[in-house]
C-alpha cells in the first residue's frame, strides 16, 4: 500500500474501499467483451488492483457495457443496472455505447446509452486495448476520489426523466418503478 | 474463569484474522501459479469494507438469518477446537490449563461433528429464502457435497475415536505429542482426510456448489452488500475451522499457538497448490470419487486400527 494513503483510509475507508475493490459484471453485448479475457487473466491482470468479474449484480459495483446495445439488450440492462446495489459505477465500453459506432443508422440500436441509465465514464474505440481499460479504470479512481462518479445519484435524482426515455424507446415497462416518489426520496449519503 | 471468557473472545479473534489472511494469501497463491502478479494480500479486507459500505438488498428475515446461522454456526466451532498449547521455549505455563481451546472441558469431536454442519445449513435456509433458481441448484449441491464428504469423514472421525480411546481433541492432541503423530499411526485416514479437504473447503476441484461461471455463484446468488461481506468472513472461518481440525487430528496440534499456525500454514500451502492446478467436477463424480477413494481408504484404516487394538 501506499503510504501517503493510509491518511485517505483513514478519512473515507467506503470510498477508498470502493476503488480498490471493484467487482465487475461485464454486460456482454457485442463484440467488445473479447478484449475482457486478456484483461482479466494472465497477460494484464487486472486483480492486481482488486478488479475481478463477479456472477451475478447483486455482488458488483461495476457495470461494464461492452457493445452495441440493441432495443431488446436494452432492457435486460436497465433491469441489471437497478438490481446492483449503490454506490455503483457504470462505464461505456467501446463506441458503440458512446454514439452508436458502426451502428449509427440502425433502427434497432440505441445510438446515446447515457439517456437510459447514468454512465460514469466512457472508454472509446473501435475496440478499446485492455491498456485502455486500466486508463479508463485509473481515471474511475480519479472520479471516486473527487466525488464526481455519482452516476447511481444522478439516476436517483432524475429517476422520472429517465423512466420517460425507457419507456420512449421500450414502450410500457413490465416492472415497477425503483423509486416510485422520483424527485422526493431522502438523500443519499456516501 | 477470567482466562476462559478471555479465551472465548479471543479464540474466535484469531480465527477469523488468520481466516481472512489465509484467504488472501490462496488469492495470491492462485495469481502466481498463473503467473500472474495478483491482488495484495490484505485484498480480502479491502473487499469486506466495500461491501460493508454497499446498501444491502433483503428478501426478507429468513434471508438475513440465515447468513447469521451459518456465522454463528462457524465461530461456535471454533470455540471447541484447540488452536495450540501454551508452551513458549521449552517451558510450559500452566495458563489456561495448558490449552488454547475456550471449551476444551466439553463436547469434543462429536460437537464438532454437528457443530460444522451448522454452516452449510444456514446458507441453505438463507439462500432458500431468496427463490432464486441458481440458489437452489447450489443449495441442492451445496447439501449433496455435504453428504459425500460425511461419509468417509465420519469413518475417519471413528477411527480417530477408538485408536485413541476418546473423544475428547485436546486428549488426542496431549497423545499425539507424547507418542507418534496421527499422520503415522494412521496413514490411510490421514490420506482419506487430506483427500477430503478442499470438499469440505469448498475449492476446486469441488467448488461446484459456487460456481459462478455455471450457477451464478450458487446459493450467494443473491447475496449483496453486508450479507455478502458476512458470507465472506463466514468462509474465512470455516476455513481455519477445517485446517486446525486436520492439523489436530493428524499433526500433533502444537505446543504453542505459532506453532500451530505454522503447520496450519503449511496444510493450506499443499491443499492450495494442489486445488489451483485443477478444473472444477461434476457433482455425481465428486460423490462418485469421495464415497470411493476416501471411503475405502477410511475403512481400510478403521479395520486395521480396530484389529490392532
Amino acid at each position: 500500500m501506499d503510504r501517503n494513503q493510509i491518511t485517505k483510509w483513514l478519512k473515507s475507508p467506503g470510498k477508498m474501499a470502493h476503488k480498490y475493490s471493484l467487482h465487475a459484471v461485464y454486460f456482454c453485448t457485442g463484440c467488445g467483451i473479447i478484449e475482457i479475457p486478456p484483461v482479466i487473466t494472465t497477460r494484464w491482470d487486472a486483480e492486481r488492483f482488486g478488479i475481478i468479474p463477479v456472477a451475478t449484480p447483486r455482488q458488483g459495483n461495476l457495470f461494464m457495457i461492452t457493445g452495441y446495445v440493441a432495443l431488446k439488450t436494452l432492457k435486460a440492462i436497465i433491469r441489471t443496472y437497478e438490481q446492483m446495489p449503490d454506490p455503483k459505477y457504470t462505464v461505456g465500453f467501446g463506441s458503440c455505447p458512446i454514439n452508436g459506432g458502426m451502428y449509427w443508422d440502425s433502427y434497432n440500436t440505441i445510438k446515446h446509452l447515457d439517456k437510459y441509465i447514468p454512465v460514469d465514464g466512457w472508454i472509446a474505440g473501435c475496440m478499446p486495448r485492455p491498456e485502455a481499460v486500466f486508463i479508463g479504470v485509473t481515471h474511475l479512481w480519479t472520479l471516486i476520489d473527487k466525488g464526481m462518479a455519482d452516476g447511481y445519484l444522478r439516476y436517483r435524482k432524475n429517476y422520472a426523466a429517465y423512466r420517460r426515455n425507457q419507456e420512449m424507446v421500450l414502450g410500457e415497462l413490465d416492472w415497477p418503478p425503483l423509486y416510485p416518489a422520483a424527485g422526493e426520496t431522502e438523500e443519499v449519503t456516501q | 474463569m477470567v482466562t476462559r471468557i478471555i479465551q472465548i473472545v479471543l479464540s474466535p479473534l484469531i480465527a477469523l484474522v488468520v481466516g481472512v489472511l489465509f484467504v488472501g494469501l490462496s488469492r495470491k497463491i492462485i495469481a502466481r501459479i498463473h503467473r500472474r502478479y495478483g491482488p495484495p494480500i490484505y485484498q480480502p479486507v479491502i473487499d469486506v469494507v466495500r461491501m460493508m459500505s454497499q446498501r444491502s438488498i433483503s428478501h426478507g428475515a429468513l434471508f438475513e438469518l440465515g447468513v447469521v446461522f451459518a456465522l454463528a454456526g462457524s465461530f461456535v466451532t471454533v470455540l471447541f477446537i484447540p488452536i495450540g498449547g501454551t508452551e513458549v521455549l521449552g517451558r510450559a505455563y500452566p495458563l489456561a490449563h495448558g490449552v488454547l481451546c475456550p471449551l476444551s472441558g466439553s463436547g469434543g469431536l462429536l460437537v464438532v461433528i454437528y457443530l460444522m454442519l451448522l454452516a452449510p445449513l444456514g446458507l441453505a435456509l438463507g439462500a432458500g429464502a431468496s427463490a432464486n433458481p441458481n440458489a437452489s441448484i447450489g443449495v441442492s449441491r451445496k447439501l449433496l457435497l455435504a453428504l459425500a464428504y460425511e461419509v468417509p469423514f465420519l469413518l475417519i472421525i471413528l477411527t480417530v475415536m477408538s485408536h485413541y480411546q476418546t473423544i475428547s481433541i485436546t486428549e488426542i492432541v496431549a497423545r499425539q505429542q507424547q507418542t507418534a503423530w496421527g499422520v503415522l499411526s494412521m496413514p490411510l485416514s490421514a490420506v482419506a482426510a487430506f483427500l477430503i479437504l478442499p470438499a469440505m473447503l469448498g475449492i476446486r476441484p469441488f467448488d461446484l456448489a459456487g460456481a459462478p461461471q455455471e450457477i451464478a455463484s450458487g446459493p450467494l446468488a443473491e447475496y449483496g452488500g453486508r450479507y455478502l461481506a458476512l458470507l465472506a468472513l463466514q468462509k474465512a472461518v470455516h476455513l481455519f475451522v477445517v485446517i486446525a481440525l486436520f492439523v489436530d487430528l493428524f499433526l500433533g496440534g502444537g505446543v504453542n499457538l505459532a506453532t500451530f499456525l505454522l503447520k496450519m500454514l503449511a496444510v493450506f500451502l499443499v491443499v492450495e497448490t494442489i486445488s489451483a492446478v485443477l478444473p472444477r467436477v461434476k457433482i455425481e463424480n465428486a460423490v462418485k470419487f469421495c464415497w470411493k477413494w476416501p471411503t475405502g481408504l477410511a475403512l481400510l484404516q478403521m479395520v486395521i486400527t480396530v484389529l490392532s487394538k
